[in-house]
């Protein structure tokens, strides 16, 4: 059983989401799994793949792989599965992983799974399914077989693994593959880590009373060292940007600690955080429906209770 | 007396009429353009195909693709909704046996109930609640049906794609133009921005359903309207899965809704069986109502606390949920023609619903396939003036249609006089099969209902999310994920007496309007959410007006 893993990297940093998913096929069984990094400086990264598990890395850099397109990874994966025979494809989503996967799975006219959460050792995905009501399995009649997993699906632990063979890849890119270039890339200004990354999420509802008082969730992200959400009425509202938004139609995250200050917790919303690992919510009404999903719930008024917190939490971690 | 109709939204028909702008060469041309994947819509694409393949000499005049069809669903399907028990006559003439469609078997037993708030009176079923031979349907799964018999007889089906503007030359129709994609909530285009595009036809088949955007632009633009103006009913239903599903097709009566005419109350529920294990249940109330607390999905959530109905749901989880208009006014409220140069409309948009017998289905099949005939009629002709499309409103007043809107004329209105007085005016009137001449009976648009408050909103129960839900978990359980930050597609006054506000936040089953700061001067102003949307329509019946939002936007109804 030969597993394939597409490790995204930006800057030459490996993404977290990519090594989480290495780690999990290494954590397989299989003795043959192996990583694919492109781009420059891949080289360079390949033992921190072997760190999660990868016993071969294919590295391809070149100039023509610089900038973050997926025609040009589709063509270096290809190469390597249709050389080397590899059964199944895994990566972690991303903008740039969800096309790569489409256009491999076109290319090698493959079977793709996207959205999973989970995979057996013999193979079975696990996907969400009907609004993340029920899991169901899923699985592939042919090979090679593609599954794209769900951001922050699995956790990104070193397994200990030694040093990789390391395999340079030459490939001549398709014709087509060269048609797109990035003309500019800019970052949204953000004062903390990304709420999609974050190991801890901070979010802010209705039950703030005013976008001023987003300060409030604002200062409690910070003394965590976490970013900060919101719910979509507050966006609606105009109180916090979009890009902030959790929820159906918003960003998923699951972050370690998802800390909920006056969110009433409607399904929209928890279907974007409910498989945070501790979610604390703080909410005056006894009756909020976030209070049957929190591992610890506090009835109270944040505008009194997210202050002291922040001190107390400032206090802890300068002693 | 405060009425909606006093606060009309900023919306000019007007503003949705255009030449053909783009140039000529980057038109899509089609043959036949049908606005609605719904039943009309594809019925008629439908029998269109079967014409074309015994006519290949047409076929090829018509060019490229002779016939499309366009829909604002996410796919066929998504944005359908009915009760549904259907009459399979049109589809037998359409060539479908009801055994052949998705269906949940024939109609064998019914039992009509008046509730009170304890208890429920069975009474012989009412002569047009009688369903022998009907058959129990999901639209949505016979809408996902048709769109492949449609696109196998050779139709192109283009979901998610919005009709926005109606295309007139030279007093013709020709055309739609769709709506832009990948704008921001400020209208600015963002990076995936694509502009919309002419579609344009030779006849345009506008089989938009309940509230139909261009229908409404087209009425119009042409004059079509009757002197007596259409109204409309909310139905709300959910989709339950049940250990065992009644035998029985249910109709029910009287409790949650007030039998006093003041209230002008009017409406009952519906529990049928879906196969074995399923069920569906909803709630029709007029939308002629006055309290301003009036709300059918809280009526529907009410009606499911009754003892009778909650033993029918015991065990059971609801797996669907979704909401539509029906159109009332019958025989009386239909356009004064069903066509204009270039143009023929179909089905729910123009009113074709029985409301006594609570049936359409087999109208909207109907008219869509005399549409069918009458359109490839002309075009085989080569015929394009005015009258080429007559013998489409002959057909549909000559035919069952018309015979049988005409026989429940005045059926509606009668209700307003109280539930009971109207009860038995009604039921004299199916007796008599029509004969009766009651005189036709004016109705009131129903945003000019004058409101009041009678603190109605009591007696709704607390969701406890197994058996009664909250709006924004019925929105969830629709399938609607429509993106947020795209531009607010729902035209309402936003600054208004509170109970109007009060009035459209009970009035909409999908949690979009929220009442925002109060004014100095009484009134509020009225916050939109309008990614909530489910598109049923009620705001356009009650002082708004819906338009259609970026194309692939709302619901994604699968079982309803």
């Amino acid at each position: 059983m030969s597993m394939l893993v597409f490790l995204e990297q930006h800057g030459g940093e490996l993404q977290k989401g990519s090594l989480g998913v290495l780690a999990k096929a290494a954590s397989l069984g299989s003795n043959d799994v192996a990583a694919v990094i492109v781009g420059d400086g891949a080289k360079a990264l390949a033992a921190e793949a072997g760190a999660y598990g990868a016993a071969k890395v294919f590295v391809a850099e070149g100039e023509a792989l610089q900038q973050a397109l997926p025609q040009p990874r589709v063509d270096v994966l290809a190469k390597v599965v249709q050389e080397h025979g590899y059964e199944t494809v895994l990566l972690a989503n991303s903008v740039l992983a969800a096309d790569v996967a489409a256009g491999l799975a076109a290319r090698l006219d493959a079977g793709l799974n996207w959205d999973l959460v989970d995979l057996t050792g013999d193979l079975v995905g696990k996907r969400l399914a009907l609004q993340d009501t029920v899991l169901v399995d899923v699985g592939w009649k042919t090979t090679p077989r593609i599954a794209l997993f769900r951001a922050g699906s699995f956790d990104a632990t070193p397994t200990g693994g030694g040093e990789p063979q390391v395999e340079d890849v030459t490939v001549e890119l398709s014709e087509h593959s060269q048609q797109a270039t990035i003309t500019g890339q800019e970052l949204e200004e953000s004062s903390g880590p990304s709420i999609e990354d974050a190991d801890i999420v901070v979010a802010g509802g209705r039950g703030l009373g005013a976008a001023e008082n987003f300060s409030l969730a604002e200062e409690l992200a910070r003394a965590l060292g976490g970013a900060v959400g919101a719910t979509r009425a507050v966006v609606d509202a105009g109180w916090y940007p979009y890009s902030a938004q959790i929820g159906q139609t918003g960003k998923v995250v699951s972050p370690k600690l998802y800390v909920a200050l006056g969110i009433s917790g409607a399904i929209q919303h928890k279907v974007g955080m409910q498989s945070s690992n501790v979610i604390v919510s703080i909410n005056k009404d006894a009756n909020a429906p976030i209070f049957e999903f929190s591992d610890l719930g506090v009835v109270g008024d944040v505008h009194e209770i997210v202050p002291r917190l922040t001190e107390l939490i400032k206090q802890r971690k300068g002693a | 007396m405060t009425r909606a109709s006093d606060f009309p939204p900023p919306f000019d028909p007007r503003d949705y009429v255009a030449e053909p702008t783009a140039p000529a060469d980057e038109r899509i041309e089609v043959g036949v353009l049908i606005v609605g994947a719904g039943p009309a819509g594809l019925a008629c694409a439908i029998r269109l195909g079967q014409l074309l393949g015994e006519h290949p000499d047409v076929a090829e005049r018509l060019g490229e693709v002779p016939v499309a069809v366009v829909e604002k669903g996410k796919q066929p399907g998504s944005h359908l909704l009915s009760g549904a028990v259907v009459n399979p006559r049109a589809l037998r003439k359409l060539g479908f046996r009801p055994e052949d469609v998705p269906n949940y078997g024939e109609v064998h037993e019914e039992a009509v109930y008046v509730l009170t708030k304890r208890a429920a009176l069975r009474i012989p079923p009412p002569p047009t609640m009688r369903n022998h031979g009907n058959w129990i349907m999901s639209l949505s799964q016979l809408g996902r049906f048709l769109a492949e018999q449609a696109e196998e007889g050779g139709a192109m089906v283009l979901p998610e794609t919005a009709a926005e503007r109606l295309l007139v030359s030279h007093g013709r129709v020709v055309g739609i133009r769709t709506g832009d994609k990948g704008r921001n909530r400020e209208g600015e285009p963002m990076g995936n921005y694509e502009p919309g595009s002419d579609l344009v036809a030779r006849v345009t088949v506008l089989a938009e359903g309940t509230q139909g955007h261009l229908t409404g632009v087209a009425l119009d633009r042409f004059g079509l309207r009757s002197e007596e103006p259409q109204v409309w009913e909310l139905g709300v239903k959910e989709v339950w899965r049940v250990p065992k599903a009644p035998r029985h097709v249910i109709h029910t009566m009287g409790w949650p809704l007030r039998t006093s005419a003041k209230y002008r109350e009017f409406g009952g529920s519906f529990i049928y069986p879906m196969g074995d294990d399923m069920l569906t249940i909803g709630m029709v109330v007029g939308l002629d109502y006055r309290d301003a607390e009036l709300s059918t999905h809280d009526v529907l959530q009410e009606l499911k606390t009754h003892p009778k109905i909650a033993k029918l749901l015991r065990g059971g989880e609801r797996i669907g949920w979704g909401a539509k208009t029906i159109p009332s006014g019958g025989w009386y409220s239909l356009p004064s023609k069903l066509h204009a140069p270039g143009l023929l409309l179909c089905g729910d948009g123009v009113g074709m619903v029985n409301i006594p017998r609570l049936k359409g289905v087999h109208y909207a099949i109907e008219s869509g396939r005399l549409a069918a005939e009458s359109a490839f009629a002309a075009l085989r002709r080569g015929a394009t003036p005015s009258t080429a499309l007559q013998s489409y409103d002959d057909g549909v007043r000559n035919g069952f249609i018309g015979a049988d809107l005409h026989e429940v004329r005045d059926m509606r209105q009668v209700f307003g006089r109280g539930f009971f007085v109207g009860g038995a005016l009604a039921s004299a009137m199916t007796v008599s099969r029509g004969r009766i001449d009651f005189g036709k009976m004016r109705a009131e648009p129903d945003a000019e209902q004058p409101l009041l408050t009678t603190n109605r909103a009591a007696s709704y129960p607390a969701p406890d999310g197994k058996v009664t839900f909250d709006k924004l978990s019925s929105v969830f359980a629709s399938g609607n994920k429509t993106r947020d930050d795209q531009p607010n597609h729902i035209r309402i006054e936003r600054r208004v007496p509170k109970e109007v506000a009060e009035m459209w936040v009970n009035l909409c089953p999908a949690q979009v309007y929220e009442i925002g700061t109060e004014g100095s001067d009484g009134t509020v102003t009225v916050n939109v959410a309008a990614s909530n949307c489910v598109q049923c329509g009620a705001i356009t019946a009650k002082g708004g007006r819906l338009t259609p939002p970026e194309g692939g936007s709302g619901p994604e109804y699968q079982l309803t």
